[in-house]
Formats: C-alpha cells, sequence, structure tokens
C-alpha cells in the first residue's frame, strides 16, 4: 500500500501546476461566467436563463450571426480547397525547392491581428499597394471600392486565409507524407497518373485530416473579432461595428454595461466549439492512436 | 510531355501563390525605408534610405514620451515568462500523463483535448470576469497568468513522451530504483531537447501576436503589449486614417509601419530558425510516429 501512495506522489507533484492553470484559467473561468449569465441587468432584472433568449432575440444578435455564416461559408471551403491542393502539389516531388516554397507559404502566418489589419490596409489601397496593378485592372483605384460593407466578409476571409493557410498546408503536406510508400507505389504500376493519385488514393487516406481542418477553422472562425473590432473602431470608423457575434459580446458587456447578456452569449459561442470539440474527439477516429497509447 | 506539362502546371501555381505570399511582408519590410511622400510616390519595392528607419523609430519615441519602448518591454518579459511557464507545465504534465500512473488520466487526457479544441477566444469574456472577481484587472500578472495555460503543448508533450521515447527506458529506470522525479530527470529530459524547441516554437507564436485577450485584460497604454500598441497607433494617429485629423506627432504612415514590422520581425525570425523541424512539429499534433 505505502508503496503505491509512493509511486503517485510524484505523479501528482508535476502534473499539478498544469491542473492548476487547466483549473483555474480554463474551467473556473466557465462556471464564473455561467454565474454571470445569470445575473441581472438593465435589460432583464430578473435575470436568469431568460438572459439566453434575450441575447438570441436581441437586435444585434441576427445581422452578426448572418455576417458570421457568409464568412465561414466563403472562409472554410477556401481553405479547405486551397490547401489540400497546395499540400498536394507539393507532395507530387519532394525536392529541395519544397523547403523553400513552404517556408514562403509560412510567411503570411506572421502576419495577424493589429499588423494584418496595417498590412492589409496598404494591400487594399490602390494608390500604395504592391498590387495596384491587379487592382486598377479590376477597375479599383479608390479605397472606398472595396472598403464597403457588402465586402467585409471576403475581406475578413482573405484576412483568417493567408494567416491560416501556411499551418495547414504544412500540416496536411506531413500527413500525405504518413502515406506509406507502398501504397503509392503499387496505385503507380497499376499506372495511376498524379491527378488519379491524389483523387483516389492520397484524399481518402487523408481524409480525417481534413475533417480535422474543417472543424477546427469553423471553430476558430466562429470566433472572429480582432479583425472587424480594429478596423472598425479605428481605420474605417464604423464600417464593422457589432459585426461578428464575439463584438456583439464585447459590446453587451463595455458598452451597454449588459455583463449578463455577454456572458451568455460568449457560453453560446463556447457550446458551439465545445460541441464541434467532443465530435472530433469521440465521432471521428482522429484521437483513436492516441486513445490507444493511453494504454 | 503530359509530365512536364503537368510539372510546369505545378510550379506555376505553387510559384504564384509562394509569390502571393511573401509580397506583404517584402513590402513591410520596406515600407519604412521611404517617406510618407515616397510610399505613394516611388514603386511599392523600392527601397527609400536606411536613415528612413532610424527617422520613423525616433519619431516613434515621440508619442508619450517613449511609451513604445515600454511595449515592446513588455510584449518580451510576458512572452519570455508565458513560453517558460507554458512549456515547462505542459513538458512535465506530458510526462506524467505519457510515462507515469496516474488516477483518472484517460479523463485528463480528454479534458486536455478538450481545452486544446476550443480556440482561446472563446475564453476571452469569461476571463475578464474571472480577472474582475480576482481583482487582477489591468495587472500584467492578468495577461501572464491566463496565457501559461497551454493544453495544446501538453497533448503534445504526451505524444511525444509516449511515441518517441521508447516505454522500456522508463520501465529500466524504474526497476533501477529511479522514482518518477528521477526517471524525468535523467531518463524524459536529456531526451525532450526536439520537444522543447516546438513546444517554444508554438508557445512564443501564440502569445507574441495575441491580441484579443491582453486587449480585454489591460486597461492602461503602459502595460500594453507591442500588437496592442499597435492598435493605439492606429487610432491614435491620422496614419491609417486621415479622418482623425491631424495631430501634433511625427507619426505616419512610415511610423506605424515600422511598428507593424517591430512586432511580425521576431516571428519571421522564429520560422526561419525553426523551418527544419516545423513540417515534424506540425505532424507531431497528428499521430505520425
Amino acid at each position: 500500500m505505502g508503496r503505491r501512495r509512493q509511486w503517485h506522489i510524484p505523479s501528482w507533484v508535476m502534473f499539478s501546476p498544469y491542473l492548476f492553470l487547466l483549473v483555474a484559467f480554463g474551467v473556473v473561468p466557465i462556471i464564473l461566467a455561467f454565474g454571470s449569465s445569470m445575473g441581472t441587468s438593465m435589460a432583464n432584472k430578473d435575470g436568469g436563463l431568460d438572459n439566453y433568449w434575450l441575447v438570441i432575440t436581441d437586435f444585434r444578435f441576427l445581422p452578426a450571426l448572418r455576417n458570421v455564416a457568409i464568412f465561414l461559408v466563403i472562409y472554410v471551403p477556401v481553405m479547405l480547397f486551397v490547401v489540400t491542393v497546395m499540400a498536394i502539389l507539393l507532395d507530387v516531388r519532394h525536392g529541395s525547392r519544397n523547403k523553400y516554397l513552404m517556408l514562403a507559404l509560412i510567411v503570411p502566418a506572421a502576419i495577424t491581428g493589429s499588423v494584418a489589419i496595417l498590412v492589409w490596409y496598404f494591400m487594399l489601397e490602390p494608390t500604395l499597394s504592391p498590387f495596384r496593378d491587379v487592382l486598377n485592372a479590376m477597375g479599383i483605384t479608390q479605397a472606398r471600392q472595396i472598403w464597403n460593407s457588402g465586402n467585409m466578409a471576403f475581406i475578413f476571409a482573405a484576412m483568417a486565409f493567408f494567416t491560416g493557410a501556411g499551418y495547414w498546408i504544412l500540416i496536411q503536406y506531413g500527413s500525405l507524407q504518413s502515406i506509406s510508400d507502398e501504397i503509392l507505389e503499387a496505385a503507380h504500376l497499376d499506372g495511376a497518373g498524379p491527378v488519379q493519385m491524389a483523387v483516389h488514393i492520397k484524399l481518402p487516406l487523408i481524409k480525417k485530416y481534413l475533417v480535422f481542418m474543417a472543424v477546427l477553422t469553423f471553430a476558430a472562425g466562429l470566433q472572429l473579432f480582432v479583425e472587424p473590432q480594429l478596423i472598425s473602431s479605428s481605420v474605417y470608423v464604423g464600417i464593422a461595428k457589432g459585426w461578428s457575434l464575439n463584438q456583439v459580446s464585447y459590446d453587451l458587456a463595455f458598452a451597454s454595461a449588459n455583463f449578463a447578456g455577454a456572458a451568455a452569449l460568449s457560453l453560446l459561442l463556447l457550446l458551439v466549439c465545445l460541441v464541434a470539440g467532443l465530435l472530433l474527439i469521440f465521432k471521428t477516429d482522429f484521437f483513436d492512436r492516441s486513445e490507444h497509447l493511453a494504454r | 510531355m503530359g509530365v512536364s506539362g503537368f510539372s510546369i502546371g505545378r510550379y506555376t501555381v505553387l510559384g504564384l501563390f509562394a509569390l502571393v505570399s511573401v509580397i506583404p511582408m517584402i513590402w513591410l519590410l520596406l515600407a519604412p525605408s521611404k517617406t510618407g511622400a515616397q510610399l505613394q510616390s516611388m514603386s511599392p519595392f523600392a527601397f527609400g534610405s536606411f536613415d528612413n528607419y532610424i527617422l520613423a523609430w525616433n519619431n516613434l519615441q515621440s508619442l508619450d514620451e517613449g511609451v513604445i519602448v515600454r511595449w515592446i518591454m513588455n510584449s518580451v518579459t510576458y512572452t519570455a515568462f508565458i513560453v517558460f511557464v507554458s512549456v515547462v507545465t505542459a513538458t512535465l504534465a506530458g510526462f506524467v500523463l505519457a510515462a507515469t500512473r496516474l488516477p483518472f488520466k484517460q479523463f485528463w487526457l480528454i479534458v486536455t483535448l478538450i481545452a486544446m479544441l476550443v480556440p482561446p477566444v472563446a475564453l476571452v469574456l469569461p476571463l475578464f470576469i474571472e480577472i474582475k472577481t480576482l481583482g487582477l484587472f489591468d495587472s500584467p500578472w492578468a495577461v501572464m497568468l491566463t496565457s501559461s495555460l497551454f493544453p495544446f503543448g501538453t497533448f503534445l508533450a504526451y505524444i511525444y513522451f509516449a511515441t518517441s521515447v521508447p516505454r522500456e527506458l522508463y520501465e529500466a529506470a524504474k526497476i533501477d530504483g529511479c522514482n518518477e522525479y528521477q526517471i524525468f530527470w535523467w531518463v524524459a529530459r536529456p531526451l525532450a531537447r526536439p520537444l522543447l524547441g516546438i513546444l517554444a516554437f508554438f508557445a512564443f507564436v501564440a502569445t507574441w501576436t495575441n491580441y484579443f485577450l491582453p486587449f480585454v485584460l489591460l486597461a492602461s497604454n503602459e502595460n500594453y503589449t507591442l500588437p496592442l500598441g499597435l492598435g493605439v497607433l492606429f487610432s491614435a494617429t491620422p496614419a491609417l486614417n486621415p479622418g482623425l485629423g491631424a495631430t501634433q506627432l511625427p507619426i505616419g504612415r512610415p511610423e506605424v509601419a515600422l511598428a507593424g514590422l517591430l512586432v511580425a520581425i521576431p516571428i519571421l525570425v522564429v520560422f526561419l530558425l525553426s523551418q527544419r523541424f516545423l513540417v515534424r512539429g506540425m505532424l507531431a499534433g497528428g499521430v505520425k510516429s
């Protein structure tokens, strides 16, 4: 008995710093936010679960939901398609050029958050942009032609795409490497060309990585905040005010002093991401091997 | 013909995409070398002069008595703390999950997976409520503590210690009478160098560029990080929005571009330094062993 107890104490000691952070900043905030979401506000003097209903029926909710939905419908499929194509093209030949290509593709990942706003401001400013010839050829000579509310979903999708594409291409390129050489060799002997190889052999074999990517890009996209908030608060003022769901939550908290509503909305968004995560863990085979390893 | 046609097409598509990917960064590197007027008159890819970088840097210092230096120091301090704490805690936890006996191990693994799959942004408002309750609002500790939770790192460390280190090594050390601390220190730690590099890479990139969390948890200018400071420059100067009117400050587009460059450069350097293990590290999040 004594020996077994000894066996566990060091494990707990080494595990506890992480466990403390996990509980303190992963679990406790959710419990506190749930408590807040039950609280009272000017909008709801009684508090309680009504806050959730009030937030969903808030006049700002539906437009933001629509914006984020359009953004996701553009962003997620484009991301999946381009990343898959690029990863497969890279994988066709494993030359030394691949190293430099991949390094180039990861560069935009360094341009994120407030730097992304700065850089995209210039990229889409027809008088200053390195792409100005392309913009002019499209008949765009003034920034206002691009920066209008109808285009916001496309602009935010483009920003998010370029920030994330490099990482995902590397990951999917990596997943393609895990396909065994024998399978590829056999397909090659059967006369499969590079395209057939990609569509009939490689794609089905990396499907679970693509599902993984689709769920994670969806979850991250749902939480869109920084880009619309920064653009709208300081560059093109008001152009994307309350544009995304997280902005609505932020405005509820800091502009309307309705913390209960803000907490309710952010918990609803968190819930969607939690469900997506749980589906990945329990309904796909993505983490199978790791659970098997856990013994 | 078919093969070489495919090959040409392949390099054209990849090459074009690579080109579009690097152009914004090249532009950003060159922008502060030009004056505001030159940004308009010269080619976007023209180089102005080195002196303009110095000039832009000196001009940036005119804001709030050189608060930009403070932002840089804050970014460096917060990031150093967070990278250190998150990498150490994740490595230890990953080791415990992979190589020792721990009650409810499966449960901790699943909780870690869930925490890793939920985007950090989703927790910002709940964390704000917690930080307010703790009385830590607008304290650097608010950012440093909350950002040190690194479930993705724990998962990577777990995969690493479970697959890259042969289980027999742990068993042998146990038979030789080592306890868990000793197994970690003498067996796992010396073999964990590649892992530490990958973890530090991810922790650094995520922390250095983080915007939303510090934006919500901090309030005073002097506690801000460099990315937050860049946001301040957007709204405090007419650089990106002439509508904000001329201020007394000599901060225009080249200055703001330089501030953006200061945020982007460390990430770029880290990419260059770590490209060797980048592909492998990315994949470690998957399941290839």
